[in-house]
């Protein structure tokens, strides 16, 4: 896409969740359908869904980063971002016994499914009909959506998945198609904790600026000075990471792609999650509650840090060099 | 920082460069230190060898000696020599920057090639007993004598002035002004009459830092940099060039840390106690993230778009992967802590210096504190 462009769809989708966050932790369903319809309204789906797509990795990523940043209920990377390229990767084609508006799927415990998908859930399923499951060995599956399952993240429905009803089997995924496919999910989840922590830490620091104790902002103490700065150092490790993993998709080989995206998401699995913990710290005991948004955050970041790869999982591939895995 | 696609460069063109420095590194082998070589000798051996095959200062224009290429080629160079488990590229790309803006045209033209060939062996004066991390409170002072000045002082912290011969001096030349637009800089040879230099010997035994002593020392007109009062801008620069692990050739050195650690779990992974395993993962993240974040600061550097206090942000980060990495080796090879003169326990005993030397990471959390969120000052 040209910059221009670009920028155009950003300014676009910011006005859209300025306009559609939840400011508060009791979501309210007509409310999320609504904002659900209006995200569909923006078109974004097919950004990534042809053989030549017409926004970059890169320019998703910025675009789930933005989604991060507000508190919103939308399936914007679920249905918007995931499972398209998921369908991109597999050909032109809609392969048939896909839903229209199709999710993700992953394991019981939200990370990639292994070999056996026999236990899985539906992630992010705020307007989709069905989600599509990429097994350990490629194949891919599309799959129903069974009740509401419970989970931290009060801004993200999942949805559990019936054993009882086969999935179908809708395609499969060569090694680096796989690769691709992996290194993708993790730079657009990883995106979307970069922009929760980044803005959280924003918030924060205008706090800081206002908050008046012993007669002055307590902005001006040296010791909420410092937390901030570590926390903005955190922020901008997770940024480039991310970023650098998201151009990476676009410019560089699969395995090469797949390594700098294990990287981001490892950094952003703690550096994110302390960075709001510092944020929350600043805010004191206001963020301690539940009317403050600080814990929508803390939730989205905190259950992110599970989400595709554990810290356990990728700092122990990381370990040894590639040719050694 | 900026939140539009960034370009990190042509992998291909990239990946032609490295190629070609890899055939010219096969050509040419490694030096070998010698048994009782100083570091600064052996790496001043290293820097002309590498030098004469055109990889220093890539990105410093060709006529003042470079190559004219960008710094994304610069940092693939980096990149490259600590894959290839060679010593670092020469530390003189931050000083190299400040001479390219503060210097003029005669001054550039003079100093920069010998810089960049290893003819001249510059260092810092900048330091002083009772100026550390508060600059501005240096006392040194070069009083104006018609056609030239006559400096007295003295520096301290002066890394490896004993095998320099040039000194970037920081120096007031207006006893009285307010720091910001009395402190000049100078470059002061130092087999000046008046000039002293004496070793200090650092914690891990390296005798890096040393004492200058300045009585009445002549410099010359043309050895002003800039004009008065431009010192505290050029230090700034300095600085903040020196906190970027692409300009000081750090990041090459981590690289091969890095890798020899990876290596090592590759071969005996499952004997490594409980843990470690991770702790080697958490540093390649460290190490790979801070080459992610050079090139996207170097990126905003290429589109002009790069912010003058952010280098607060890569120290904090540098600082972050040097010290986790170095502790983490001496946990992976043990035989570190039992031998003397262990060249990893020295570079661990090195890195505790990282969160010190280029200011410390306190006086780095400040300026991010005020300088980048404007954090209210304290009373
Ligand atoms: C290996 C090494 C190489 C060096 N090389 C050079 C060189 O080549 N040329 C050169 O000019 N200098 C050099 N230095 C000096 C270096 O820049 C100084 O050591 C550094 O700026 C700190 O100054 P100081 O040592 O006087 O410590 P001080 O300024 O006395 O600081 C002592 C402690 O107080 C803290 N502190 C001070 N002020 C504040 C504040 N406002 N807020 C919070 N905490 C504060 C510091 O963070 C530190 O923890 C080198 C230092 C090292 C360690």
């Amino acid at each position: 896409m040209e910059a221009e462009e670009f920028s155009l769809v950003r300014d676009m989708f910011r006005t859209f969740a300025t306009r559609f966050r939840s400011g508060t932790a009791d979501v309210d369903p007509a409310a999320l359908d609504a904002a659900q319809k209006a995200l569909d309204e923006l078109g974004l789906a097919e950004l990534r869904r042809t053989s030549h797509p017409a926004a970059t990795a890169q320019e998703c990523a910025l675009l789930a980063e933005e989604h991060g940043k507000q508190p919103l209920g939308t399936s914007t990377l679920g249905t918007v971002l995931l499972a398209p390229e998921l369908l991109r990767l597999l050909g032109d084609d809609t392969p048939a016994g896909v839903g229209a508006t199709p999710t993700i799927a992953l394991a019981r415990d939200l990370r990639f499914a292994g070999a056996d998908t026999s236990e899985l859930v539906a992630w992010d399923t705020q307007g989709a009909d069905s989600a599509l499951a990429v097994a350990a060995d490629g194949t891919v599956t599309s799959v129903e959506l069974g009740a509401p399952a419970p989970g931290i993240d009060l801004l993200r429905a999942v949805r559990a998945v019936p054993s009882d009803a086969p999935g179908k089997v809708v395609g499969r995924l060569d090694a680096d198609a796989l690769r691709r496919w992996q290194a993708y999910a993790l730079v657009i989840v990883t995106s979307e904790l970069v922009g929760a922590a980044g803005a959280f830490v924003d918030l924060s620091v205008e706090y800081a600026r206002e908050r008046r104790q012993y007669g002055r902002e307590i902005g001006s103490f040296q010791a909420v000075q410092h937390i901030l700065a570590d926390a903005t150092v955190l922020v901008a490790a997770c940024t480039s990471a991310t970023r650098y993993a998201a151009w990476s998709l676009d410019n560089e080989t699969p395995a090469a792609a797949l390594t700098a995206a294990r990287v981001a998401k490892a950094e952003v699995n703690t550096s994110a999650l302390e960075a709001v913990h510092s944020g929350m710290q600043v805010f004191g005991g206001i963020a301690q509650t539940w009317e403050h948004i600080a814990h929508l955050y803390l939730r989205k970041v905190r259950l992110g840090a599970t989400i595709l790869a554990t810290s356990a999982d990728l700092l122990s591939t990381l370990a040894e060099p590639e040719a050694a895995r | 920082m900026t939140d539009t696609p960034l370009e990190f460069g042509d992998p291909s063109d990239l990946e032609q460069l490295r190629g070609e420095f890899r055939g010219w590194l096969a050509e040419h082998p490694l030096p070998e230190r010698g048994a009782d070589e100083p570091l600064p000798v052996f790496l001043h051996r290293w820097h002309k060898q590498l030098h004469s095959g055109g990889w220093v200062g890539l990105d410093v224009p060709e006529e003042f000696g470079g190559r004219g290429l960008t710094t994304l080629h610069q940092v693939a160079i980096s990149d490259e020599l600590g894959a290839q488990q060679a010593p670092g590229v020469p530390r003189i790309g931050y000083l190299a920057q400040a001479l390219l803006k503060f210097s003029n045209d005669e001054q550039r033209g003079r100093l920069l090639p010998r810089m960049l060939a290893g003819e001249d062996v510059w260092c810092q004066g900048f330091s002083e007993p009772g100026a550390g991390s508060d600059l501005a409170g240096m006392t040194t002072v070069a009083e104006k004598r018609g056609d030239h000045y006559i400096v007295r002082g003295q520096k301290l912290w002066t890394s490896y002035a004993q095998y320099s011969n040039l000194c970037l001096l920081l120096a007031r030349t207006d006893r009285d002004g307010v720091a910001h637009k009395s402190i000049s800089a100078f470059v002061l040879p130092l087999d000046r009459p008046g000039v002293t230099v004496r070793p200090l010997k650092a914690h891990n035994g390296d005798d890096e830092f040393c004492e200058l002593f300045l009585d009445d020392v002549r410099i010359e007109e043309s050895e002003l940099i800039g004009s008065e009062g431009d010192g505290w801008a050029l230090a700034m620069t300095t600085v903040s060039y020196e906190r970027n692990a692409l300009d000081t050739g750090h990041l090459s050195k981590y690289g091969l840390l890095v890798e020899r650690l990876r290596g090592i779990v590759g071969e005996r992974g499952d004997d490594l106690p409980d843990g470690l395993r991770s702790e080697v993962g958490r540093c390649f993240v460290d190490y790979e993230v801070l080459v992610a974040h050079t090139r996207r600061r170097i990126a905003e550097r290429i589109a002009g778009a790069e912010a003058p206090f952010d280098s607060s942000i890569d120290k904090l980060l540098m600082t972050r992967t040097e010290q986790r990495l170095y502790e983490t080796a001496l946990k992976v090879i043990p035989e570190s802590l039992y031998e003397d003169g262990n060249e990893v326990f020295a570079e661990y005993l090195y890195s505790r210096a990282a969160s010190v030397y280029g200011g410390t990471s306190q006086i780095q959390r400040n300026i991010i504190a005020k300088r980048i969120l404007r954090l209210p000052s304290g009373k």
